[in-house]
């Protein structure tokens, strides 16, 4: 348990709050009765740490690409980088990799800053660059094994090949595959060295629904295995199926950063349960009178925010002592689209603009 | 610098070429059919009447009718010199002849002596010297000359060998075409390769992005740059070895392969590479890197002298020709293996050593390995 001061942003009131690593706690302002949240940041203990970035700043004339960002990244977790593009995601993973030059700032992947010794920080991680394309002529097995003779320690290419499902595709040319093959052979060169962290830079962009999922299982099935895995992604979906923590990135700046729950708690409006077919008119002055944000849909449908989960069956209750006729409800859960709506103020659409 | 990793990285290498149909064509097929097509137009077609020197040193009736006959085949415009014996050599060289005959003194004396009978066994010797880089031609020549010589030596003998010919093969300064073209054809042929393969590595790999991959694995820039550089020497000698195999095979050429050439042959590697490397620093994207390519290799195709010589090209070309690289690679190749003129190679291997570490050394340094 620790304590945060804080200022209440209406009145300006100091507030004293106390909080675990990782909580998010509702505090009311005993003046003004203003109503808001506190985050506690996760700390990580040093040794659980596999990246750590310090104030990165990309700058290119005018433009600041990356301004002034710090995260860490914690071994084991699938850490998501989600932003639209030209957000400065490659860019800011490219700095990690060493393959840019940052600005300013500086980068340790697993306590050692890569300025000094990325050499041999390259034995430990496995790189999937943004729009990889491999040797066109060489079938997935010799493209495997050209990439693992640059390393050190050496993974075993069968099992590779075994645990990416691409037992079929072995002995094919690398030109002849699908791009979701690709993207998975994209996945298994960086696997080669039995490498400790993985960045994934947009490693479903461009692929089929089916194809998206097929990766979606190898990342996870990476992650069951103790990888740290770093992935950028303007799919919202995949940070929401694979992240244990997402950073949101827009215009070169972290905007928000947590686990999915606590960015939905923090900048998600809540869940809303939705009322389908409602046949009694007055429903929703009912809930409104009993303090309820209720609404109607044009099509004869009712939504209800909830406040809070423990509220959800007071709204059901509230439905069967009045009286309330219905087809059916559902409670829709507010996900990271809408997190990211409330941020920015803009859609992120599917391709990523 | 690790072995393993430029054996694995060469072997990659070679795997991919040997299964690229377009690459196999364009390095390996593509120079031959070019020689072929070439050989074909330009040989043969050159002479329909073929000039025959004559050094008459026996000055009789019997010469002049010898000389008469020639003139008469119809195909044969016969020269007739005078030449000191001593100075036949250096007259066929100064002159760039490809043959000449030499009819000797007592040639009529000789043929007298067996028709009155005084001596069955007199002999005279016509010498025929040729070319040897004019095989086809000095053939036809030789089976004129030589059927005159039999029919003469029936009508005077009834068929006694009283006139023999001797031939004498000559290194002239004279050459055909296909002796031009084919040392051209190997520079220009390593000067393709190269810098498409560079092109290739600069613009198709970082698009791809290969070289971002690479450079987060332990490979060093070093490691990757010779390897692709032995890969493209062993090219570039697989296409040399190819393009000599068909000149000596089909064309019968005398290619002499020594140390300059070979030093050529990497030289030029070095070179084109360099200079690969060098248009892809400025043109990245894969589609304009090739046509940029081609807009640098097709002039000078042209320009250098690879397929025609620089003399039949107006003055202000010819000057425009002495600097661009590959005029002294083809001049180098030619020097070195056909016209074994030892000095002027090497002035020309020098001056492609030069390119080669400007432009190798240029590309080096002027590569963006990192993004921005």
């Amino acid at each position: 348990m620790s304590e945060k001061k804080v200022q209440c942003p209406k009145c300006g009131n100091a507030i004293t709050v106390a909080g675990n690593p990782g909580e998010v706690v509702r505090i009311t302002c005993p003046s003004c009765r203003t109503e808001g949240k506190v985050t506690f940041k996760k700390t990580i203990p040093k040794g659980d740490v596999a990246i750590e970035v310090f104030n990165l700043k990309k700058v290119y004339g005018d433009l600041i690409a990356v301004n002034d960002i710090s995260f860490a990244v914690r071994k084991g977790e699938v850490f998501a980088f989600l932003g639209p593009n030209g957000a400065g995601k490659t860019t800011t993973v490219e700095m990690i990799e060493a393959i840019r030059q940052p600005t300013a700032g500086a980068v340790r992947i697993l306590g050692r800053d890569i300025e000094e010794s990325f050499d041999d920080v390259k034995e430990k991680i496995g790189i999937l660059p943004q729009e990889f394309h491999s040797f066109e002529r060489l079938t997935v097995k010799e493209t495997l094994d050209f990439f693992s003779k640059l390393y050190k320690k050496r993974a075993s290419i069968d099992e590779i090949i075994s645990q990416m499902d691409l037992e079929d595709e072995a002995n094919k040319l690398y030109m002849n595959l699908s791009g979701g093959l690709k993207q998975r052979v994209g996945v298994a060169i960086s696997l080669v060295n039995d490498p400790d962290i993985i960045f994934l830079d947009e490693p479903t962009t461009g692929l089929d629904p089916k194809a998206r999922r097929e990766v979606w299982e190898v990342i996870a099935g990476l992650r069951n295995r103790g990888k740290t895995i770093f992935l950028t992604t303007h799919y919202m979906e995949e940070a929401e199926y694979l992240a244990d923590h997402i950073a949101i990135i827009h215009k070169g700046k972290i905007i928000a950063e947590g686990t999915l729950e606590a960015l939905i708690s923090k900048h998600g409006q809540g869940s809303i349960l939705h009322i389908k077919n409602c046949k009694t008119k007055e429903a929703v002055d009912i809930l409104q009178n009993h303090g309820f944000n209720a609404f109607k849909e044009g099509n004869g449908d009712i939504s209800v925010r909830i406040p809070s989960k423990e509220r959800v069956l007071e709204i059901l209750s509230i439905l069967r002592h009045e009286c309330i006729d219905y087809d059916s409800i559902d409670i829709r859960r507010s996900n990271l689209e809408e997190v990211f709506l409330n941020l920015t103020g803009a859609k992120l659409s599917e391709n990523g603009q | 610098m690790r072995v393993k990793v430029l054996y694995a990285s060469f072997k990659t290498d070679l795997k991919a070429f040997g299964r690229s149909k377009g690459t196999l064509f364009w390095t390996l097929a593509f120079p031959v059919m070019l020689i072929l097509m070439f050989g074909a137009i330009f040989s043969g077609a050159d002479e329909v009447e073929y000039s025959l020197t004559v050094i008459d040193y026996d000055q009789t009736t019997m010469s002049e009718t010898f000389i008469n006959i020639l003139n008469q085949t119809g195909i044969i415009n016969v020269n007739v010199v005078e030449v000191e014996e001593e100075q036949i050599l250096t007259y066929i060289e100064d002159n760039e002849l490809k043959r000449l005959v030499t009819i000797p003194e007592g040639f009529e004396q000789s043929i007298g002596m067996v028709q009155m009978g005084f001596d069955e066994n007199a002999t005279t010797t016509i010498s025929y010297y040729f070319d040897q880089s004019e095989q086809q031609t000095n053939s036809i020549l030789r089976s004129v000359i030589s059927s005159i010589v039999i029919e003469l030596n029936m009508n005077v003998s009834g068929g006694k060998e009283i006139i023999h010919v001797d031939d004498i093969e000559t290194v002239s300064g004279d050459f055909d075409f296909i002796d031009f073209f084919l040392p051209g054809m190997i520079g220009f042929t390593i000067m393709q390769t190269c810098i498409y393969g560079s092109l290739e590595r600069n613009t198709k790999y970082r698009k791809d992005g290969i070289l971002r991959k690479l450079l987060t694995t332990p490979i060093t820039r070093s490691e990757w740059i010779i390897s692709k550089m032995l890969f493209q020497l062993f090219l570039s000698f697989v296409s040399a070895v190819l393009i000599i195999v068909v000149g000596i095979g089909i064309y019968g050429l005398n290619i002499h392969i020594n140390l300059l050439m070979i030093i050529l042959v990497i030289a030029t590697s070095f070179l084109f590479t360099g200079l690969g490397m060098l248009i892809g620093r400025f043109v990245r994207d894969e589609e304009s890197a090739g046509m940029a390519g081609g807009a640098v290799t097709f002039p000078m195709m042209f320009l250098a002298g690879t397929f025609f010589p620089l003399e039949q090209m107006p003055g202000f070309l010819q000057t425009v020709a002495k600097v661009l690289p590959l005029y002294y690679v083809n001049e180098g190749f030619r020097n070195a293996m056909i016209y074994l003129k030892t000095d002027t190679a090497i002035f020309h291997t020098s001056m492609v050593l030069v390119f080669a570490v400007v432009f190798f050394i240029g590309g080096l340094l002027l590569t963006k390995w990192k993004e921005d």
